[in-house]
């Protein structure tokens, strides 16, 4: 006894030494809960892309026993991984197909899937079946799901929620020394972005970013003052002219029109709901619209395409900055 | 004849004010100064120097809104005018036929279940869907017999039977590929929303109440011997099956092109008939125009506050006209109390 006991305390110093092994039981906080972890779960189910390419990029793709609600395809570089996965629903999945699959956690992108009004479920239905849950702080921190139609943010986004996100999940599986290079590559791609355009001396440059719409000409779906697509726009010095603190506010072109931004991003996106999802219709909108044609962005062909999926609190995002980041330089690189 | 002329200028005044103040009032703060400046040179052929942007809003943006407003809100209540006295209800309007829920199904078959693939536009989908909701309508009504078309009874319960279906059929399309966004942008529709029109709009929608007011106008006698009952109507001389069919089809038509252009706008088909009733009678040579006019007025000032209420943000119309409508259909209802035959 007194010896398997001393072989377990050395294996235990060897893992604590090797740097950041998870220690269990693991108690972290989370949106509003406290989860409590004995062992790294064995297997999980992903709601939402965002936590899905998470666990993929964390290289725990044979963790993840089902995915669901997917608005683009899959990250190329993660497709071999993904192919072996279940994909339990496009859109939300029922809760008996997520519970269906025996996970012992369910990531869950947005509180609306999985939350206090979510459409698969509330945390508490989870918990009582002895399944943990986890909700990704972009989405539940200072963000108030319950008021205006995707979400108020109650205070602005920042991208440390991201990174929390990644170290949270990692420890949560064990595997901390990934999820540390992962955000260490994130936060160092983002600063170079930022420095980039920092160096140009870019100034007072306003910006507006247009995602869709419902019918092509009625009032766009625009980004919010203090959402993700914000965040980016803040973080490289843009000025965004939408001042509302909803995540995607409906803003009339006249309001679009009179801020005249000097750069105008619009959202490129593989979904075919609405007409203004096709990128080109959203430009030749732009440029033959009586009134969207006169604005300087339209008139000078200041357009940013940026991906749809780079616009949430995903590992996506830097990829957004980055192409704003190189859009905007090289509209500077024209105008001079 | 002296009073008439009176009449009518001073409707066509009260139409010109609601048009203007439209026009005026918006999402942004534009001076008056600007907005007569761009009237001017749009219509009168001046020569102000205006910023463009003002110009494209004041007459691309706002004049055609106003306009598809007050055709809107006229096409409505005359639809809503003539459902009442055919069916001889009260509660009749034009959404009873099936056409609003038609649409709706419409719009949620294009946009949550990508019908068409982005290709068929939101606005073709629910004329298609109200057209469709229609003709099953009147279908069921001329298959559930005796007297078919003619029974306004059946007419009813067919488009109530009809509006759950589409009603159901929505509901489906939404919870089976529910996204909250997908949601979100057809309840913005739903509760009707005048954002997206334009010129090409506005004038679909003038030539339709235009034509629409005609027709009534035309069968105005037919009309009023209907408020007697179909029988009646009969043994007065009017052919009714043909003025009923021809009606039907007029309302169904205005009701369709209006919702599939500016969403379900509830409480005008409905409501302003009545209101109108309580100012000039029920003779539908007065009725049908004090109706179109009334109608078009409100759903113009309905507007102007959708956008006016909470600055910066658009409030579906839908929503004003209930909120405002009811208080001041109870007001008249209180004012009129014991006056109606």
């Amino acid at each position: 006894m007194p010896v398997r006991r001393l072989a377990f305390s050395t294996l235990a110093a060897l893992l604590c030494f090797s740097a950041s092994a998870t220690e269990y039981p693991l108690q972290l906080h989370n949106c509003g809960y406290t989860l409590k972890f004995d062992k790294a779960p064995a297997s999980a189910v992903t709601i939402g892309q965002a936590g899905t390419e998470m666990l993929y990029a964390l290289g725990l793709g044979d963790k993840v026993a089902g995915t669901a609600l997917w608005f683009n395809s899959v990250l190329p570089q993660f497709k071999a991984v993904n192919d072996k996965v279940t994909r339990l629903a496009d859109n939300d999945p029922s809760f008996e197909s997520v519970i269906g699959k025996r996970p012992a956690l369910v990531v869950s992108q947005f509180e609306w899937m999985v939350g206090k009004e979510g459409v698969v479920g509330t945390r508490e239905q989870f918990h009582d079946l002895r399944i943990a849950t986890y909700a990704m702080p972009s989405d539940c921190e200072g963000k108030n799901n319950l008021s205006g139609s995707d979400g108020t943010r109650t205070t602005a986004y920042d991208v440390n929620a991201l990174y929390k996100s990644v170290q949270q999940l990692a420890q949560i599986f064990d595997v901390e020394a990934r999820g540390k290079a992962l955000v260490d590559e994130l936060t160092q791609r983002q600063a170079q972005a930022v420095a980039q355009l920092k160096s140009s001396k870019l100034q007072n440059v306003s910006a507006a970013l247009w995602f869709s719409s419902a019918d092509l000409a009625i009032d766009p779906y625009m980004a919010g003052q203090k959402g993700v697509a914000g965040y980016m726009m803040q973080t490289l010095g843009l000025r965004n002219i939408v001042t509302s603190a909803e995540e995607w506010p409906t803003v009339g072109w006249e309001t679009i029109a009179k801020a005249n931004p000097s750069i105008l991003i619009i959202a490129r996106m593989d979904r075919r709901r609405f007409p203004a999802d096709d990128y080109r219709k959203k430009l030749e909108f732009l440029k033959n619209d009586p009134v969207t044609r006169h604005m300087d962005a339209v008139k000078n062909n200041r357009i940013v395409i940026v991906d749809a999926d780079a616009l949430q609190g995903s590992i996506r995002m830097v990829d957004g900055i980055e192409q704003i980041a190189q859009a905007a330089l090289k509209l500077q690189a024209a105008a001079r | 004849m002296l009073r008439l002329i009176l009449l009518i200028s001073a409707a066509l005044a009260a139409l010109a004010v609601a048009i203007l103040l439209g026009v005026a009032i918006g999402e942004t703060r534009l001076s008056p100064s600007v907005v007569w400046q761009v009237l001017a040179n749009q219509l009168a052929g001046a020569q102000y120097p205006v910023d463009p942007i003002d110009q494209g809003i004041v007459w691309n943006y706002r004049l055609a809104r106003a306009l598809v407003a007050a055709s809107c809100g006229a096409g409505l209540a005359i639809s809503g005018v003539i459902l009442q006295s055919l069916l001889r209800n009260a509660l009749a309007e034009p959404y009873l036929l099936g056409i609003s829920a038609g649409a709706s199904t419409g719009a949620v078959l294009v946009s949550v279940a990508g019908l068409g693939a982005g290709a068929i536009s939101m606005t073709t989908g629910a004329f298609f869907g109200a057209v469709c909701a229609f003709a099953l309508v009147a279908l069921l009504a001329h298959a559930a017999g005796s007297g078919g078309l003619r029974n306004s009874a059946q007419i009813v319960l067919a488009g109530i039977a009809g509006s759950q279906l589409f009603n159901a059929l929505t509901s489906l399309i939404i919870t089976k590929s529910g996204s909250a966004e997908q949601a979100r942008g057809i309840m913005f529709w739903m509760l009707g929303n005048l954002s997206g029109v334009r010129w090409s709009d506005t004038l679909l929608t003038t030539c339709i109440a235009v034509a629409g007011m005609a027709v009534c106008l035309w069968h105005a006698r037919a009309l009023d011997a209907f408020t007697f009952g179909s029988e009646s109507a009969a043994a007065l001389g009017v052919a009714v099956r043909r003025v009923q069919l021809v009606l039907l089809l007029v309302a169904a038509l205005i009701t369709a092109v209006m919702v599939s252009i500016v969403g379900a706008i509830g409480f005008v088909g409905l409501v302003i008939p009545h209101a109108a009733r309580f100012m000039v009678g029920v003779r539908h040579r007065r009725l049908i125009p004090a109706s179109a006019l009334i109608g078009a007025v409100f759903l113009i000032a309905a507007d102007v506050i959708s956008r006016t209420l909470i600055p910066g943000q658009v409030l579906p119309i839908g929503v004003i006209t209930a909120l405002v409508g009811a208080p001041v259909f109870a007001g008249i209802l209180l004012k009129g109390r014991g006056g109606r035959a």
